[in-house]
């Protein structure tokens, strides 16, 4: 990257957003290493069982939602012990990040990257049962999840309260 | 602003989420085997959360060795650190009697008091034995000597400022004024990069609290007209009061605050402002007068100037100094100068001596020498830092100086190697930081002579090979290349 062997340098400018569980996001080179990651976990997958690649990229779509239900949309608070009072600790990361604004930059990332994930994996098996099924469910679940209309919703009750 | 390799951005956000992960599954094992445990809580609630110590549990205990090492000897250019041993990978420390003589890249001894002097300590001495360790009193009831009121009025003479008040410690000086000062109706605005003492008195205050983005008096002036356009939240009545705090220099990046503009903001729209001197007062300006005097705002423009004796003075407390008016309502107001122990003689005693070393009325120009040696050698080390190619922050005439990690795995890595080489440095992660902003933070003194920096930057500069955090490209080698060029041509 850069000309001559130069390293390619970018610009971190301090966020406002007082929340330090959400402000890592908003550094650049987050959703690059996102996306590096999913790639990553794919190509191990593929090398490590020797399935075909629809199959890898089921295993790749079914894990980030497991993975990332847990941390984004059932995990609530910080993990740290953050002097705010635990005027987080009722809301789940998604909900916690750039300050509970919806509709931003990172949310409609977030939101974007399980359905590439959804249309790699059903195109790569020919749309063929089982994974078709548990791909749309993980597609579906993910994406009602970040809605903004879901935002402090908990349904019949289900992950309300500590 | 950092600038960092996009490289390094990348692997920062792997090497944390790989920190995270493996933390996760830990606790995820640490739960089934305890689960057979019988708890014996009986009914009570757990005292924290698993989550909410997540961080200290899985990723602070690990490189705990790195962080608060005791010292066995003042906190001189050179000082002791005693040694420590853990068996259980950094869970426990013990402490062993071997100490090893470090060269001391990390206390905030600006001007060299930390150590005996040879005005201050005979004084010291003498107020020790005169008026014994502690006045075991509040100001109000018994505990206000002779000295307390001569360092008031000094403290004020040497600020600027008509009238000063004293407080025992530098913490509490933020966190117990701010909530006397302010109360409920009233805004804080304050630098998003404050420290969290300023944060906690904000907090405590009651008062409505926004941030505006570090150092910029413009986004300073779009958050205050839309907060005086805006009112109080719901009611929308007109705010009581508006404080802006801001601080001199900025303890985590360096960097001094660009107070004429912040000032010119604050005028313009009839908002107080409180400033922060405590890394700044006695260490920069050219009689030690802090960032007033280096930068050529008039102190009678800021209305609360804040600052601490921890650090240039060598001895323990902070003051406020403002208009007689203040300070009077302070005195009959602020919990900490009415139900607190007011501070130990001798430790008056030696903010009084060096003040007065500082200001040449001991009869010496010990005061002038030091500030201009602090200021050589900051300028100093801060050049042969970025020559080397670190990527060091804050601005020229600054004694404090972050060199950026990045890596979490750097941060062990530097401080482990510095002390295997006899050089201390502090190391700052998160939370004091942002998350990929790790950075190793050296405060130079003035008691440093030029062989001690210059063993330093050796120190330094190969353990940062070994680290690999040299991010900029070595200036020497650029000008060997355009040398080469030019001998072509």
């Amino acid at each position: 990257m850069g000309r001559r062997g130069e390293p390619y340098y970018v610009e971190a400018a301090p966020p406002v957003d007082v929340n330090k569980n959400t402000e890592w996001f908003m550094y650049p080179g987050v959703w690059t290493t996102y996306i590096l990651l999913l790639f990553f976990v794919w190509l191990l997958v593929l090398s490590v069982s020797g399935c075909s690649p629809g199959a890898a990229w089921t295993v790749v779509n079914l894990a980030h939602f497991a993975i990332t239900y847990h941390f984004f949309h059932w995990k609530k608070g910080t993990p740290f012990a953050a002097d705010d009072q635990g005027i987080y600790s009722r809301l789940t990361w998604w909900e916690q990040i750039d300050n509970g604004q919806q509709l931003t930059r990172n949310r409609k990332f977030l939101t974007v990257v399980p359905v590439v994930l959804y249309l790699i994996a059903s195109h790569l098996t020919d749309y063929k049962q089982p994974m078709f099924f548990l791909n749309t469910i993980a597609v579906f679940v993910l994406v009602v999840a970040k809605l903004p209309n879901m935002h402090k919703v908990r349904i019949f009750g289900i992950n309300a309260d500590i | 602003m950092v600038r960092l390799p996009y490289v390094t951005a990348l692997t920062t956000l792997f090497s944390y989420g790989l920190l995270f992960a493996f933390g996760q599954l830990r606790d995820f094992f640490r739960r089934i085997l305890d689960a057979r445990k019988p708890s014996n809580l009986k009914g009570y609630a757990p005292i924290c959360l698993g989550l909410e110590d997540f961080y200290t549990r899985r990723l602070y205990l690990r490189i705990q060795d790195c962080f608060g090492r005791p010292i066995a000897s003042a906190p001189d250019a050179w000082f002791d650190v005693v040694e420590r041993y853990s068996n259980d990978c950094n869970k426990t420390l013990h402490r062993t009697t071997a100490t090893t003589k470090c060269l001391n890249l990390g206390s905030y001894n600006y001007l060299g008091f930390a150590a005996a002097d040879e005005y201050c300590t005979p004084r010291v001495i003498e107020s020790l034995k005169k008026y014994s360790a502690s006045t075991c009193s509040v100001r109000v009831d018994g505990g206000n000597t002779k000295l307390h009121t001569e360092l008031e009025e000094l403290v004020a003479r040497f600020v600027g400022k008509p009238a000063a008040i004293l407080f025992g410690m530098g913490y509490v000086t933020n966190s117990a004024i701010i909530p006397a000062l302010v109360g409920k109706g009233g805004l804080i605005i304050s630098d998003s990069l404050n420290h969290n003492s300023i944060v906690n008195g904000a907090r405590g205050s009651g008062a409505t609290v926004r941030v505006f983005q570090h150092n910029n008096p413009a986004h300073l002036e779009e958050v205050l007209r839309e907060q005086i356009a805006g009112g109080q939240p719901r009611t929308h009545r007109p705010w009581k009061k508006i404080i802006v705090i801001v601080e001199g220099i900025y303890s985590m990046e360096g960097e001094l605050c660009k107070l004429p503009g912040v000032i010119s903001v604050c005028k313009k729209y009839k908002a107080y402002t409180y400033l922060d001197e405590a890394h700044s007062i006695g260490a920069i300006g050219k009689t030690g007068r802090g960032v007033c005097e280096l930068l050529g705002v008039d102190p009678a423009d800021v209305d609360i100037m804040m600052g601490t004796f921890t650090k240039s003075f060598g001895s323990c407390g902070g003051y406020i100094a403002a208009s007689n008016e203040i300070i009077q309502h302070l005195k009959l107001t602020c919990p900490a100068h009415i139900y607190a122990t007011s501070m130990s003689p001798p430790a008056v005693q030696q903010v009084i001596s060096a003040i007065k070393v500082i200001l040449g009325e001991d009869g010496t120009n010990r005061g002038a020498k030091k500030l201009s040696q602090i200021r050589e050698n900051s300028n100093f080390f801060r050049l042969e830092l970025q020559k080397m190619g670190f990527e060091v922050l804050g601005d020229n005439d600054s004694p404090v100086m972050p060199i950026m990690l990045y890596n979490p795995a750097k941060i062990p890595a530097f401080s482990r190697e510095c002390l295997r080489q006899n050089v201390a440095v502090v190391t700052v992660a998160f939370p004091a930081t942002p998350l990929l902003l790790a950075r190793a933070r050296i405060c130079i003194s003035a008691s440093h002579s030029r062989e001690d920096l210059i063993k330093g930057l050796e120190v330094i500069s190969k353990v940062g090979d070994l680290v690999g955090i040299k991010y900029f490209p070595v200036e020497q080698e650029k000008t060997t290349a355009v040398d080469k060029l030019k001998k072509i041509q």
